[in-house]
């Protein structure tokens, strides 16, 4: 089934007494630093976005630092479980996770979940949430790597149609909650992986054509409600519409640019503190970062995203397959698309979707699931000899 | 094949470089390049402005008795172009709870559909700090957007509607008044002034508005107080108002319609209407205002936190005789035998007669195939301008009427004089809307025509119109204070003056920005024994038997306080007539002039006369100062919604 190596390769196994190929002794440090920083970052910031309300409202101002520590440990552990078996053996079970998460976003727009913003998005557990589209994303990394592996680097019409198919699914249910922001990860990942598997040149052109055709198509045909329209569009003139839709987008950059170049100080940003950006714990979480911290903080924030994503895309280069090179694509290309898009939205580049800030941005289900992700990267990267 | 791969996993690698590269250069241009911007939009987002109500300055007697006055008053206001109709409910049980007060008294207020629509309605006023306190903490329950509490500085009058309209009042500023003070700072829902003193001295009276400069949070909530500047209250305006002889005027007015209406016109067999009247007095020396009553009158404080539009309406409405309108300057009434003061200097400086031209009065002329007549068909016998001047004779006026126009180098000497004496232009005293008047003569006959022929089917000017005018009859038309002018002038001895009403401005910080002063506007010229030769026949109007005021004069002690005269009787066709009443005092050394108009009320002497001579009493100081409390002049339809 694959070509470069595994588990049972005869020259690597008996090259050294002491088994060097071990995977526990090539764990990337480089990629478990950024994650330990950037979550520790994140929950301090949520801390400083959230505390002045809580007290206000005469709430324990710690009540979302804690809750984020939690899910930050719950995500180590989830990331480590993950990095011990070994993905080889988790990609057999591709399908049964990818039903499962199949089964869990069917479920949720079904009356088992909770509606909350306009989405029907979440299973409501005691106090917690529990966001299945957030989990499905890993669900869909490793069932369309494992699926895109087979074609050996030359993907047949067939193979893509394949990959389209299962891609379409996960979205056409998370579409009914609906989750534009969720949808677009998943086209990322997909085109990070078609591009990766080796697809055709011609067949890569006519697929960015028809998703070129497809953004026009849901603005013509009014596939999208208009407040989905108003969010998307508000950001290429955020001041026509200061007061509904382009006042996100507006009061984000005016925190993220009265930080200057080194910022407020932690806990010192009066808008943070005055809570003018909305949902600035969450999907706005960087603006938090870039009015107390500044320009040098926020770049050092980009700098741990990019040493993260440069790691991985080193763990999918040195893969010893092609189903490692494609895992850690799609976890290269789900992490690239959603600092690009979340940050980009917050400075005003992009439009606004709901996409949280991985490590950073206050949610169990996104927390813990970057961490899965990672996990996956680590996992690859450290057996890289076996 | 491995090569194939790492070439794909570049092109990869080179995106997402490329992207993290368009997000640094992003966050560089943000937080360095324009970063100062993002700054002051950040201060701005956190700092409300709270604009803190000047009070408006006082409105003083000339001796600082204070007619208009200021206090503070908390609102509650509710935007109604803002409310949601399921959200209402919800807020209509919140503000009854608060204010302590049923839900559809709250309700009744909110619905008032006499307040602009646009407008944050009052629902409270005079609320208490608790009130206060409670709708600024929270916000929740009380959405900033809708529910506003503040302090303003509204108007009060300590007496009452006294004065009402020489003050006048003030109202929410409108649309063309915002546009007409462009650049001024005003903003909607300011108060301005609409009329009296409080319009023409806007500038003065309107101070500047101070700031508190509060710090909020997103949702509006108020967290500090970040600066102050305090507002500056406006300068006080003095008037040349004497308040003792103001409430005798009014009292006096007002008694004097009442009582005329008792009273049955000889002619028609019908009792007077005496609806309404007014009274100037002013002062010779210098021009200024000591008494301006106009009747019907109105309660200023009516326009405090804003008039129903109902109640302006019939403020406004002639059928109530327009109690809003100042009929002093705006009332426009053909002058009557008041106006031989004109004709009788017309004649002196022509040099038609001199003070012992006499003629005999036989009771009537013809002039062309019309008899004139005296009033009462009386004849006189052989009259002299002194005579004719005291028993009032129409004959001896009527022919100097017919001489200017046949006989006279200047055919239109009478109206000439007449123009110097101040009649046919605004007087130019400093109040708003003054009327003109008109003095007719061939030019004014022809414009009338031209604009109206069927109301004015003639467009010459005949010798009969002369003589009509001789008399003060005709299309002749004054105001009560051009009639009081005139007289002024003729008693101080020929300046004619600009009359004034506000007498000194002082700004807030006790320093006086502007002191009236008499300003002469024109001079008529007579020879001192001509002068003497006519004040003898006003004296005698009202001392000598023959004079026509003799009887509204009876009992007043004259040695000290000598009354010089004039009574007017205007016939208005359809209806009876104007009584009118003018006099000077002291005679021999005038410090006040007074005229006294009454519409439909008869003959001067009866009716205007004894309402001048009860005012003059005062002035001379023969009784006490007339006490009493003003009230508005009820309107026709408020016995109907007292019993509704």
């Amino acid at each position: 089934m694959t070509l470069f190596g595994g588990a049972s390769d005869p020259l690597r196994s008996t090259a050294k007494r002491r088994d060097d190929a071990a995977p526990w002794r090539h764990v990337d440090l480089f990629i478990v630093a950024p994650v330990v920083v950037l979550s520790v970052l994140g929950t301090v910031m949520i801390y400083s976005a959230t505390r002045t309300p809580i007290e206000q409202s005469g709430g324990d101002p710690t009540t979302f630092l804690d809750r984020q520590l939690l899910f930050v440990a719950v995500g180590l552990v989830t990331m480590a479980v993950v990095a011990t078996v070994d993905y080889r053996r988790l990609s057999d079970g591709a399908w049964l996770v990818f039903g499962l998460a199949v089964v869990a976003l069917v479920a949720v727009i079904s009356p088992l979940g909770t509606e909350s913003k306009g989405a029907q998005a979440w299973f409501q557990l005691g106090s917690f949430q529990l966001q299945p589209s957030e989990f499905a994303k890993p669900a869909v990394i490793v069932a369309l790597a494992a699926l895109a592996a087979r074609s050996g680097g030359e993907v047949s019409l067939r193979r893509v149609a394949q990959v389209l198919a299962v891609t379409a699914l996960p979205v056409g249910l998370i579409y009914l909650q609906p989750d534009v922001g969720t949808i677009l990860v998943f086209f990322a990942v997909l085109g990070g992986l078609l591009v990766a598997a080796g697809v055709k040149g011609r067949h890569l052109t006519v697929l960015g054509l028809i998703a070129v055709l497809g953004v026009f198509g849901m603005f013509r045909l009014d596939v999208l409600e208009d407040y989905q329209q108003a969010r998307l569009t508000a950001f290429i003139d955020p001041a026509d519409d200061l007061q509904r839709a382009g006042y996100n987008q507006n009061q984000s950059q005016i925190a993220i640019g009265a930080g200057g170049f080194a910022g407020a100080g932690l806990f010192e940003g009066s808008q943070t503190n005055l809570s003018y950006v909305p949902e600035q714990h969450t999907d706005f979480i960087f603006t938090a970062v870039g009015e107390e911290l500044g320009f040098l903080g926020a770049a050092s924030v980009l700098a741990l995203f990019a040493l993260l994503v440069a790691r991985v895309w080193r763990a999918a280069r040195l893969s010893a397959d092609l189903l490692g090179t494609l895992l850690c694509v799609g976890i290269m290309s789900m992490l690239v698309f959603q600092v690009f898009q979340n940050v980009g939205m917050a400075t005003g580049i992009m439009p606004i979707t709901g996409i949280p800030l991985p490590f950073l941005s206050y949610g169990g289900s996104g927390t813990i699931t970057a961490f899965i992700t990672v996990g996956l990267a680590l996992n690859v990267g450290m057996r890289r000899f076996v | 094949m491995k090569a194939a791969v790492g070439l794909r996993l570049a092109v990869l690698g080179v995106v997402a470089v490329s992207l993290f590269g368009a997000l640094i250069t992003r966050l560089w241009y943000l937080q360095v390049l324009t970063a100062p911007s993002y700054q002051l939009a950040a201060e701005q987002n956190q700092v409300r402005l709270i604009p803190l109500p000047a009070p408006r300055g006082r409105i003083l007697d000339r001796h600082g008795e204070v007619i208009v006055d200021n206090r503070m008053s908390t609102v509650v206001t509710v935007d109604r172009t803002a409310l949601d109709p399921d959200h209402r409910p919800v807020l209509l049980a919140r503000l009854a709870a608060l204010l302590g007060e049923p839900v559809d008294v709250v309700a009744t207020r909110l619905d008032d559909r006499r307040r602009n629509p646009v407008l944050p309605v009052p629902v409270a006023e005079e609320v208490g700090d608790e009130v206060v306190v409670a709708i600024r903490e929270r916000p929740d329950l009380f959405d900033p957007k809708l529910v506003s509490a503040h302090q303003v500085a509204v108007r009060s009058y300590p007496h009452g509607p006294l004065a009402a309209h020489v003050v006048g009042y003030v109202g929410e500023i409108n649309d063309r008044e915002l546009e007409a003070h462009h650049g001024e700072g005003y903003r909607l829902g300011d108060e301005i002034g609409k009329s009296g003193v409080e319009l023409v001295h806007e500038d003065a009276l309107r101070g500047s508005v101070g700031f508190e400069k509060l710090e909020i949070d997103s949702s509006g909530r108020a967290l500090g107080v970040l600066g102050r500047r305090e507002p500056v209250r406006g300068s006080d305006v003095y008037l040349s108002i004497d308040i003792t002889l103001q409430r005798s005027a009014e009292v006096a007015l007002v008694d004097g319609l009442e009582s005329n209406r008792a009273r049955v016109d000889r002619e028609t067999g019908r009792r007077y209407e005496s609806p309404a009247g007014s009274v100037v007095i002013i002062d010779p020396r210098d021009g200024g205002v000591l008494a301006m009553a106009s009747h019907p009158t109105y309660d200023p404080s009516e326009f405090v936190g804003g008039i129903s539009f109902d109640l302006f309406d019939r403020l406004q409405d002639p059928a109530n005789h327009s109690p809003l309108n100042n009929r002093a300057i705006q009332g426009e009434y053909a002058p009557g035998s008041t106006f031989k003061l004109i004709t009788a200097t017309a004649a002196l400086l022509e040099g038609l007669i001199t003070p012992q031209t006499t003629i005999t009065d036989r009771g009537s002329i013809r002039v062309g195939n019309r008899t004139f007549r005296n009033a009462g068909s009386r004849s006189y016998g052989a009259v002299a301008l002194t005579r004719a001047i005291t028993v009032s004779s129409d004959v001896f006026f009527y022919l100097l009427g017919r001489s200017f126009w046949e006989e006279a180098a200047n055919r239109e000497g009478i109206q000439d004089t007449a123009r110097a004496y101040g009649l046919g232009t605004e007087t130019g005293i400093d109040l708003p809307f003054e009327a003109d008047g008109r003095v007719p003569d061939a030019a004014t006959r022809r414009a009338l025509h031209a604009a109206n022929p069927d109301a004015f089917p003639e467009s010459r000017w005949f010798t009969g119109d002369n003589v009509n005018l001789a008399i003060g009859q005709g299309e002749l038309v004054v105001t009560p204070l051009q009639l009081a002018n005139a007289y002024a002038t003729f008693a101080n001895g020929g300046n004619r003056l600009v009359p004034h009403v506000v007498h000194r401005i002082e700004s807030s910080l006790g320093r006086t920005v502007f002191e009236a002063e008499a300003v002469v506007a024109g001079r008529v010229d007579l020879a001192p024994d001509h002068a003497a030769a006519m004040l003898s026949g006003l004296r005698n109007v009202t001392s000598s038997t023959e004079g026509t005021a003799v009887f509204a004069f009876s009992g007043f002690d004259q040695s000290s306080y000598p009354v010089a005269g004039k009574t007017g009787t205007a016939q208005i066709a359809g209806t009876h007539d104007t009584a009118v009443f003018v006099a000077f005092a002291p005679a021999d050394a005038p410090e006040l002039a007074v005229v006294v108009v009454m519409e439909e009320s008869g003959f001067g002497s009866t009716a205007a006369a004894p309402v001048a001579r009860r005012i003059l009493e005062v002035a001379a100081g023969h009784t006490e100062p007339i006490v009493r409390d003003l009230v508005a002049t009820p309107l026709a339809g408020d016995e109907e919604e007292v019993a509704r």
